[in-house]
């Protein structure tokens, strides 16, 4: 059974609708009781920093849903900003992050750009991931996935880094540490890499 | 008062021979399923038989088929001089009508109008197949967009009638748009994929009344539909079986009956030079169809139209009876993915899951209970079986 | 990577789907449903659907077809028509729709671009610019309304003023170019491109994948859109859905980037 968090942000309906199609059971969780018994989550997000976090403050979900990634360590994934809340700030927004894995969100430095079009990253990319196992299963060569963000997450130490993806220069475009997953791309908008992505996840 | 009795007697009538001991051909794989099915002595269907005598006898393929067909496809090009194409071709993606735009265009050298009716539930390989063939076969397309709403509505009056045949507004548009067309444009000659090597054997009208019988489709419209059809193409048994050929000269030839035409290796051959795809299941060309044979149709009714595909295949000696059994065996739709198919015909039909389901469940009606041409259509078959003018035929 | 985009634009009318020349003669091209579902099998990067009645008739957007047409997307959809207000926006995302594309709204209540920015993310604001050549003198200037309504605004100017107010993306659509299929307009994609750093698609006049590959080749990372090329083909524009399989998108953006 798949969890999604519903605190009001990122297209929640696309990632049940992939999970139906895939005949995997999935859930969208609205209450802290659902978090409780989740067995795999998914932290969708889109939209700025301080607006995702403080909707998720609000929910009521926050506190379950660190008991259960934080002590029962229940795998998780965090999707786009749901990646960038994971870690202890933004420079978009003024808000603590949820400080799961180390590191800033920090804005592309555009000075260093050669092309015209410069923010936000938007389009097909293709990630290179560290792993073969895991997440990343049979998505080891030609990975490519949807992105659209301004900001990118900045770990503080190279290990949790899963994948790079080259924008101007190399940077995670998906980081874990232990049963903690944030990738930066869209895998409910990519097609069948994405598709795989997320089977792999419940299948972990 | 009394015709709606008449009716619901025939009715019950064809209901009670349901009840019938359950028998299946010794040679193909029809079956008592088939209301109407009679076997002879070996345990041989009519089937089977009416194929050895009527068909088999005047079916060539080699030297006298391709000898006719050079005779028809010189008077094609002939009279098709100095005009943009010489004829038009029915094209769905299938394998039939894209085999077929293979042999004319490449064997034989005609200059066809690719003709695709788009009935709103094309998949995505029929109209990639459509391109490749375009494509690589260099031929010009014309599509005729059915309007969606009016398509959308007929079928849906044809799901609140209660009878099997509810692809009917699919079927009887594609060839109804051909029609208009040729007789709009003044041509001559319409060429269609169907075949006897993989369509000897007939569906049964009890199970797929004829689909151009306007006289049904009009009643079961004027009953349950709910807009008037404005763009929707109409034809009619006596205008384009007896006005188009004998007045107007618009004949319809089917040349795959005068080539050896081997259905795997026609699609391998096509997968080879245009990069066509194969089907995951028959009828995949239309959303619908598929929906319609593999699951509507034998969920509901009973009705399995492998068989039907399966026992042509046996009689043309491309599948062994044993491998059809085997087939058979299994359910013909995936029962895996039938759910999230069921959605979308629901969803795109602009109805819940609950009323689609409903219609699947509703009491059965057959073609009996609405009005028909079903007499004018014994008739002619009659007479042009007593002519030597078709041979086979829907019973 | 980055690669360019290649996205499919179709237009809703009356329910239907239907592909203009110059903005007129709405020529009837199906249903929405089931061309979206064919796209989405043939894994378009992006796609975008407007439509076309909604603004010009003040209706509401049609949010059970959004609905329906994002539920058969595996990829990024945007919508775009009658949208004038925040409320409307974040609905239109909530129905699982990556981005919105305003247009009269630019020209009218362009802080609707901030306000918007400021629930949905910039990200998903998409400012559409549809822009005619004027006969005498021969600038470009922005209308609405489906080319009805004049504005007298220069799409530079508005391209950069949106950029300012927190879009996330600038579309600009070409109605000279609108169905001709003889390529798209460079002059124009040249003034805009060189004016924001914002990423552009550009729309109208598409007529081959060569087409897409001149513009590849010249501008670099840009949304390459089109409407009459993935939904006709030959001489008769005869109605049939097509978009370049991978190898063949792979073959236009190699060596052009």
């Amino acid at each position: 059974m798949i969890t999604l968090v519903n605190y009001g942000l990122g297209n929640i309906q696309a990632f049940a609708n992939i999970y139906k199609r895939l005949n995997i059971p999935s859930e969208i969780a609205t209450t802290p009781e659902m978090l409780k018994r989740a067995e795999k989550i998914i932290l969708p997000g889109v939209g700025a920093f301080d607006w995702a976090m403080k909707r998720l403050n609000e929910s009521g979900l926050r506190e379950s849903l660190e008991e259960r990634v934080l002590v029962d360590k229940v795998p998780v994934i965090g999707i786009c900003v749901g990646m960038q809340m994971m870690a202890n700030r933004s420079e978009e927004g003024k808000l603590d992050g949820l400080g799961w894995i180390e590191g800033d969100v920090k804005r592309f430095d555009e000075s260093s750009f050669t092309q015209k079009t410069h923010l936000p990253h938007m389009g097909w990319n293709d990630v290179e991931p560290k792993e073969g196992e895991g997440l990343f299963r049979n998505l080891q060569v030609d990975a490519r996935f949807y992105f659209l963000h301004s900001y990118y997450f900045a770990t503080r130490h190279p290990q949790h880094v899963l994948s790079t993806t080259d924008y101007n220069g190399r940077y995670a475009s998906s980081v874990r540490r232990d049963n903690i997953f944030g990738v930066q791309f869209h895998p409910e908008k990519s097609h069948q890499w994405g598709i795989q992505l997320l089977k792999n996840f419940a299948e972990m | 008062m009394l015709r709606q009795e008449n009716r619901l007697a025939r009715g019950n009538l064809i209901s009670w021979m349901d009840k019938r001991e359950y028998q299946i051909c010794t040679n193909c794989v029809m079956d008592t399923s088939d209301s109407k099915i009679t076997f002879d002595g070996n345990g041989v269907c009519d089937h089977c038989n009416g194929y050895y005598r009527d068909i088999l006898p005047k079916w060539h393929t080699d030297e006298r088929g391709k000898l006719a067909l050079e005779s028809i496809i010189e008077k094609i090009k002939r009279e098709g001089k100095g005009k943009d194409f010489d004829c038009i071709m029915g094209v769905s993606g299938g394998i039939d009508s894209s085999y077929l735009a293979y042999v004319v265009k490449e064997q034989f050298g005609l200059r066809p109008l690719v003709f695709h009716v788009d009935a709103g539930w094309n998949s995505q390989i029929a109209v990639n197949n459509i391109e490749k063939l375009v494509d690589g076969l260099n031929l010009d397309l014309f599509t005729d967009v059915i309007n969606w709403e009016e398509m959308k509505d007929l079928q849906l009056a044809f799901f609140k009638s209660g009878v099997p045949h509810i692809d009917v507004p699919q079927d009887h548009s594609f060839f109804a748009s051909m029609y208009k067309f040729a007789a709009k444009y003044k041509v001559n000659y319409i060429l269609t994929g169907a075949n006897y090597s993989t369509e000897c054997v007939r569906n049964p009208m009890e199970w797929m009344y004829y689909q151009s019988d306007a006289t049904q489709l009009k009643d079961i419209h004027r009953q349950f539909g709910q807009r008037p059809l404005k763009t929707y193409s109409l034809t009619n048994i006596l205008w384009h079986k007896i006005y188009l050929p004998y007045i107007k000269g618009i004949k319809v030839i089917k040349p795959l009956d005068y080539v050896p035409y081997h259905k795997e290796e026609a699609m391998q051959l096509l997968v080879d030079r245009f990069g066509w795809q194969r089907y995951p299941q028959k009828h995949f060309e239309s959303r619908f169809t598929k929906f319609y044979e593999a699951y509507w149709l034998p969920k509901r009714f009973g009705y399995d139209t492998r068989k039907v595909q399966y026992s042509s295949l046996i009689l043309t000696g491309q599948m062994t009876r044993e491998e059809a059994l085997g087939k058979l065996s299994k359910p013909a739709y995936d029962p895996e993915e039938i759910a999230h198919e069921f959605e979308y015909i629901a969803t795109k039909l602009g109805i819940s899951v609950e009323e689609l389901q409903g219609y699947m469940d509703a009491p059965k009606k057959t073609y009996k209970d609405y009005k028909s041409q079903e007499s004018i259509y014994l008739a002619g078959a009659k007479m042009m079986r007593l002519l030597g003018l078709e041979r086979g035929g829907k019973r | 990577m980055l690669r360019p985009r290649i996205i499919p634009c179709l237009l809703v009318h009356n329910g239907g789907l239907v592909k203009t020349q110059k903005f007129t003669n709405p020529k009837y091209v199906g249903d929405p449903i089931n061309a979206v579902k064919i796209f989405n099998e043939k894994e378009v990067d992006e796609l975008i659907v407007v439509d076309i009645d909604a603004t010009v008739l003040g209706k509401e957007p049609n949010y059970t077809l959004i609905k329906h047409l994002a539920t058969e997307c595996r990829m990024p959809l945007c919508y775009g028509g009658g949208v004038r207000s925040v409320e409307q926006i974040d609905k239109i995302i909530s129905l699982g729709v990556e981005k919105v594309a305003l247009s009269a709204a630019v020209v009218e209540t362009p802080e609707l671009i901030t306000l918007a920015a400021e629930v949905v993310g910039g990200q998903s604001v998409v400012a559409v610019l549809d822009v005619k050549k004027r006969r005498l003198g021969g600038r470009y200037e922005v209308m609405t309304h489906n080319a009805t309504k004049k504005t007298g605004l220069n799409p530079v100017d508005l391209a950069k003023k949106a950029e300012d107010l927190g879009a996330g993306e600038v579309v600009i659509n070409s109605i000279d170019q609108d169905g001709a299929m003889n390529g798209y307009d460079f002059d124009l994609i040249q003034k805009v491109r060189e004016s924001i750093s914002l990423p552009l698609t550009v729309l109208g006049g598409a007529g081959s994948l060569q087409d897409i590959e001149s513009l590849i080749s010249r501008f670099g990372i840009v949304g390459a859109a089109a409407g009459s090329l993935f939904v006709f083909k030959g001489v008769y524009r005869a109605v049939l859905i097509n978009y370049p399989n991978r190898s063949e998108k792979d073959a236009l953006i190699k060596g052009n980037l």
